[in-house]
């Protein structure tokens, strides 16, 4: 028999419920669907979502290169200060995005402390470019593949790891044959709460990269600029976003969230 | 797999930290005081900021707080959310959008703004006239359109005839003029087209280059107290300040031009 749950409980779950999903139904009431064809086309639709996903998915895939092996790191170096590191890893989650992409600018802008160099000697502009948008954006998202892969590596049964050495496995082969296959389901969830957080950037990618329809504008800005010129247009963006994203979590069943 | 719910809880922290970016300051926060809010066009932002100082030494039984932002952004925020007593626009289009609903009182133009150019100080492109801004890769930062300094922006570049050129050469287009100017302050754009207070405000962190008046705009703004608001007469009181000598010397310390043109 299942117990009966507090009906306290309950009514509070059912604000929190009506909370999330208000503006949800929302945009879904609101939406111009009569001209939804006519929306859909006025603010570049088609353009945004192309640039999301490959700048998201960019990201995304920078972040899995680079944040893995820090992640390994992390969870694997003795090495002092590496608890301030994890700090400065984590930092990029907790700061707001605008500041992540100031940070950026006085960087690796072509006035900043790197990005200087890099005009001088190399003729290389960051800022206004797709490649911009995706530095600001795996800027951002990095952080959640790296969390996520380290707490696998820590939770795992390092016999496995020992075996696989002992029975005369390179320290690359029992990385790649042994510890990644088993932190697989982590890195896995990590890597698409990075992908999910990359489609959804939006601070870091204006202050940094700008706003430029097919360059720079992936969907959020192209929704906050279309709020301007087309309310209703700015609505279905959004819808595009809700819609993906229900998708995504509806494809990954309870996997995202730990619970399945 | 508690470490992947951990991430996602981390993930909702920073889902949440994302929407926090409104930009609104408050003078003085005295108690008694009314409090009465003011909408006003981001170009206005140091100028009313030091008005509102003003006022509310003059009169220490309000304190005025702004909020911030593009006009065409604020019309529609007044006339769903209803807290502004006041609005400062940077467009007729704007007040227009406010006077049909819920309707404005004492509107009146209290200030006008013209068009320039700037470039970071050192001038990397090169641009000397308006002309330059239709060199090949010159990148050109512009507000979007629908933005009231983005749209006169290209009321002038077609005005000067090279409005396809130039605009192929936006490598941005921002939400505001605060984030024009950022832009080439930070160095990263050759050129953008702001109005004449930014650059009183920005200092020599750009250069300016003038844009003549045959094909210059003149930006008027508007101000009026909004229908329905909650203090009336502080509302007039505040914008008779702005109109008043006072505020009309303060404004042009800020480079606005007097509402005659």
């Amino acid at each position: 028999m299942r117990a009966r749950l507090p009906v306290a409980i309950v009514a509070l779950a059912c604000v929190g419920a009506a909370f999330v999903l208000l503006p949800v139904v929302a945009l879904f009431v609101r939406a111009p669907w009569s001209r939804l064809g006519e929306a859909l086309s006025g603010v570049g639709a088609s353009t945004a979502l192309r640039l999301s996903i490959e700048v998201s998915l960019a990201a995304t895939t920078i972040s899995v290169l680079i944040g893995v092996p820090l992640a390994w790191v992390l969870a694997r170096g003795e090495f002092p200060g590496r608890n301030l590191l994890r700090a400065a890893v984590v930092l990029p989650i907790l700061l707001p995005p605008v500041v992540g992409g100031v940070g950026l600018l006085v960087a690796l802008g072509r006035s900043g402390l790197v990005g200087r160099w890099l005009y001088d000697v190399l003729g290389i502009q960051l800022t206004f470019t797709t490649a911009g948008a995706v530095l600001a954006t795996t800027f951002v998202s990095m952080p959640l593949v790296v969390l996520a892969t380290e707490a696998g590596l820590r939770g795992l049964d390092r016999r496995y790891e020992r075996a696989a050495a002992a029975m005369g496995g390179s320290p690359w082969y029992v990385f790649r044959r042994v510890t990644l296959p088993m932190v697989g389901p982590q890195l896995a969830a990590g890597a698409i709460l990075t992908w999910a957080r990359a489609l959804g950037e939006f601070g870091a990618t204006i202050t940094f990269a700008g706003n430029l329809a097919g360059r720079t504008q992936t969907m959020p800005l192209a929704v906050y600029e279309a709020r301007q010129v087309d309310p209703g247009g700015a609505i279905v963006l959004s819808l595009i976003l809700v819609v993906i994203s229900i998708a995504v979590l509806v494809a990954l069943g309870g996997r995202l969230t730990g619970l399945r | 797999m508690l470490a992947v719910r951990r991430a996602a809880v981390l993930f909702a922290v920073a889902a949440v930290s994302v929407g926090c970016s409104s930009s609104s300051t408050s003078t003085s926060p005295a108690a008694a005081a009314t409090p009465l809010t003011v909408f006003a066009a981001s170009s206005l932002t140091k100028a009313f900021t030091q008005i509102g100082q003003d006022f509310h030494t003059a009169n220490p039984d309000v304190t005025v707080t702004f909020n911030f932002g593009s006009s065409t952004d604020l019309a529609p925020q007044i006339q769903s959310e209803g807290t502004a007593d006041v609005f400062a626009s940077a467009s007729g289009t704007a007040m227009d959008t406010l006077q049909s609903a819920p309707g404005v009182t004492d509107r009146t133009n209290f200030a006008t703004n013209r068009l320039l150019i700037i470039t970071p100080p050192d001038n990397p492109a090169g641009i000397t006239s308006v002309n330059d801004l239709t060199r090949p890769g010159v990148k050109l930062v512009l507000a979007a359109e629908g933005v009231p300094v983005g749209d006169y922006a290209r009321e002038a570049l077609k005005s000067a005839g090279i409005l396809a050129q130039a605009t192929a050469n936006v490598v941005s287009n921002e939400d505001d003029d605060a984030s024009v100017v950022a832009k080439v302050t930070s160095g990263d754009a050759d050129a953008a087209i702001v109005y004449t207070s930014d650059v009183a405000s920005a200092g020599d962190t750009v250069r300016s280059v003038a844009i003549p008046s045959a094909v210059n705009v003149v930006a008027t703004y508007p101000i009026a107290v909004v229908d329905g608001n909650a203090y009336p007469d502080q509302a007039k009181a505040f914008l008779d300040y702005v109109v008043g000598p006072t505020g009309q010397a303060t404004l042009a310390t800020f480079g606005f031009g007097p509402p005659s043109g």
